[in-house]
């Protein structure tokens, strides 16, 4: 009864988190001088990147805890952080796209970070895609470790390769106080409600494993 | 130590007889190699821009041939089991396989470089030493690589077919490494920047050879 | 379970029971979900060098097709690092009888020939461990009688084997103990009694 209380007020307060986060981008930030409102597509933009990025590190640390532990708790983290992650990147290419079109005039650019965010996505996609074909949970686990822990090697290389490639990446331009508020509001909440999200994701696998197992022992 | 030069042996010996992926990888790279050159009617300034990335996906294509087929002459007859109850630690098999993937790589891109040089009426002999010293720092990380996650794949049956789809993101930034230093090389711009490339090559071996040495373990567990 | 030095137990089962998979977990060659292995008071997955404790006869020949089977029975002597492996190979062969056929490949010899020279590749080392899955199979006669006499005189020489068979009278003739699969569960069956012995003898013989 406390326990569920506690969970409903912790609720509450994260849908309040998100629903001020969305005020502040639409009502508290500015409007930027150049795009307008399209601009406020960054309030969103960033805290997805941020997590896709979040979410691969979860990943490949929940990867390495499962190697040297064997405990498949630690993979349900890894597919909840990964799931959620492969979500994020997804949204990071879309929220992207729709800002280039507005900024650059093109759907499309090989922008470092947007280069960047579809090489992170096409690895996680490969991730899931390979677990996907997996029955054994234990073989499933150890594969997808091994494939994050060398997609987290890469990620370094890839960020180093893109900038270069496209020489040096723009600045961050300068932003009015009350936008970088917004901003830290926006991937602040966006990030406590991934964490909530990838909590609920992993305790529905743990449930769904405990199924398993109780359905072979009977 | 001596296991890995025997593993080594092993594998060539058997390659040399059976001829069952070489021939097939050379062949696979001069048609791709064929089919770029085919579609891409340039100006020769153009050619010298993409000449590079053309190259390096041919090989990478061509490769993802030998890394596949680098264990399967081990998944017959039972043999990577008899393999795992040697007394030769996983390491040292990634190695010697990575050694022989090196090896493949080395043979394809003696073929496709002059190839590609040849079909884009570039001077091949100016840039040798240049596109010798990057085949020499690409191929160590593209092998390693594919090796880990050929090895990923031998391990067991299912979700094998899905694993060529991850190679290519993780190997990207060798990819564009080794086409932008083949680019500079052929503008005759040896300067930080192709440096700068080249050190990314080398950086990116280093790590990957590191971890296919550290997970091999994990990869080839039943 | 415990598999003494110089003792010899047979593994019975049904088809799908689990012989395999059981000997390829004491081979460590394949994880168990629970439970550990030890060799000689070692943990199995641990130290590679270990394995060289380990001599293991599968269902497949484990040779390799493009190596002939003396070049088979060298590189396995060479990876397990005993001393003159060329004098080894050709001394196995010349035990299981093929001496002439040392430089065929083992797509070009029959199933038994291939099988006797995957247990030659099994003695190589002369392992203090020996796991065979079903390796009277594919054996003629002769072969037989020499594996046979090969596994007797490895447990005089104080060797732990394991094997698995359908045979009644390869487990009466070569196992002290029996295990037994069944429903996913080992069991042991009870030790045959001296008395039994001569009585289950004679009626192979009337047969």
């Amino acid at each position: 009864m406390v326990s569920r209380l506690r969970t409903y007020c912790a609720e509450s307060c994260l849908a309040v988190l998100m629903a001020g986060a969305i005020l502040a981008a639409c009502l508290l930030a500015p409007t930027e001088s150049t795009m307008g409102h399209a601009q406020r597509i960054i309030y969103v933009h960033v805290p997805v990147a941020w997590l896709g990025l979040v979410g691969f590190l979860v990943m490949a640390g929940s990867g390495l805890a499962y190697l040297s532990r064997r405990n498949l708790a630690w993979d349900h983290w890894f597919q909840a952080a990964g799931e959620l992650g492969w979500l994020c990147c997804g949204l990071t290419l879309a929220t992207g796209s729709l800002w280039a079109h507005e900024a650059w005039g093109t759907w499309w650019e090989w922008d470092p970070r947007l280069t960047t965010a579809f090489i992170l996505w096409a690895v996680y996609s490969g991730v899931l895609l390979v677990r996907a074909g997996i029955d054994d949970p234990h073989r499933r686990a150890r594969v997808g470790a091994v494939l994050a822990v060398l997609g987290a090697l890469d990620v370094p290389l890839v960020v180093m390769a893109t900038r270069w490639f496209r020489g040096l990446h723009p600045a961050t331009p300068e932003m009015a106080p009350w936008m970088r508020l917004t901003l830290l509001i926006c991937v602040a909440a966006f990030t406590v409600f991934f964490a909530w999200l990838a909590n609920r994701r992993r305790e529905q696998l743990e449930l769904d494993s405990r199924w398993v197992h109780l359905r072979q022992d009977s | 130590m001596a296991a890995f030069w025997w593993i080594v042996h092993k594998d060539l010996v058997s390659e040399f007889r059976s001829r069952r992926v070489w021939p097939a990888m050379l062949l696979l790279g001069i048609v791709v190699a064929l089919v770029f050159s085919l579609q891409v009617e340039l100006l020769a300034e153009q050619k010298q821009q993409i000449v590079g990335g053309l190259l390096w996906l041919s090989v990478f294509f061509a490769g993802a041939m030998v890394f596949d087929r680098s264990f399967a002459a081990e998944r017959d007859e039972g043999c990577w089991d008899g393999l795992k109850l040697l007394p030769v630690s996983p390491g040292a098999v990634f190695l010697a396989k990575w050694t022989v993937n090196v090896l493949a790589l080395a043979a394809l891109e003696s073929l496709l470089i002059p190839l590609f040089f040849v079909l884009s009426d570039l001077p091949l002999a100016a840039h040798a030493w240049q596109l010798a010293l990057i085949a020499a720092l690409a191929s160590p990380g593209l092998a390693a690589v594919g090796t880990l996650v050929s090895g990923l794949a031998t391990g067991g049956g299912k979700g094998g077919n899905g694993l060529v789809l991850v190679v290519l993101p993780l190997v990207i930034p060798v990819l564009l490494a080794a086409a932008e230093c083949t680019r500079l090389a052929v503008a005759q711009q040896i300067d930080e920047a192709w440096w700068r490339w080249l050190q990314l090559l080398g950086v990116f071996a280093i790590v990957f050879i590191t971890a296919g040495t550290l997970l091999f373990e994990y990869a080839i567990e039943d | 379970m415990e598999i003494a030095a110089g003792e010899t137990v047979a593994l019975r089962g049904g088809n799908g029971a689990g012989k395999t998979t059981l000997l390829r977990c004491l081979a460590a060659i394949t994880h168990p979900t629970r439970g550990e292995v030890w060799w000689f008071g070692q943990p199995a997955y641990g130290d590679p060098a270990l394995r060289r404790h380990v001599g293991m006869v599968a269902h497949e020949s484990r040779l390799y097709p493009h190596l002939t089977l003396r070049e088979n029975l060298l590189f396995a002597g060479r990876m397990y690092g005993i001393d003159h492996p060329a004098q080894r190979a050709d001394q196995l062969l010349a035990d299981v009888g093929l001496a002439e056929h040392a430089e065929r490949l083992p797509t070009h010899v029959s199933r038994g020939m291939a099988q006797r020279v995957a247990v030659a590749r099994a003695l190589v080392h002369e392992p203090p461990i020996l796991l065979l899955d079903e390796p009277f199979a594919g054996l003629d006669a002769e072969g037989q009688a020499w594996l046979t006499h090969t596994l007797v005189t490895m447990r005089e020489a104080g060797c732990a084997i394991c094997f698995t068979t359908h045979d009644e009278a390869q487990v009466d003739q070569l196992a002290d103990r029996t295990w037994e699969l069944r429903c996913g569960r080992l069991y042991e069956l009870a030790t045959v009694l001296p008395y039994d012995r001569p009585r289950r003898r004679e009626l192979a013989h009337a047969a």
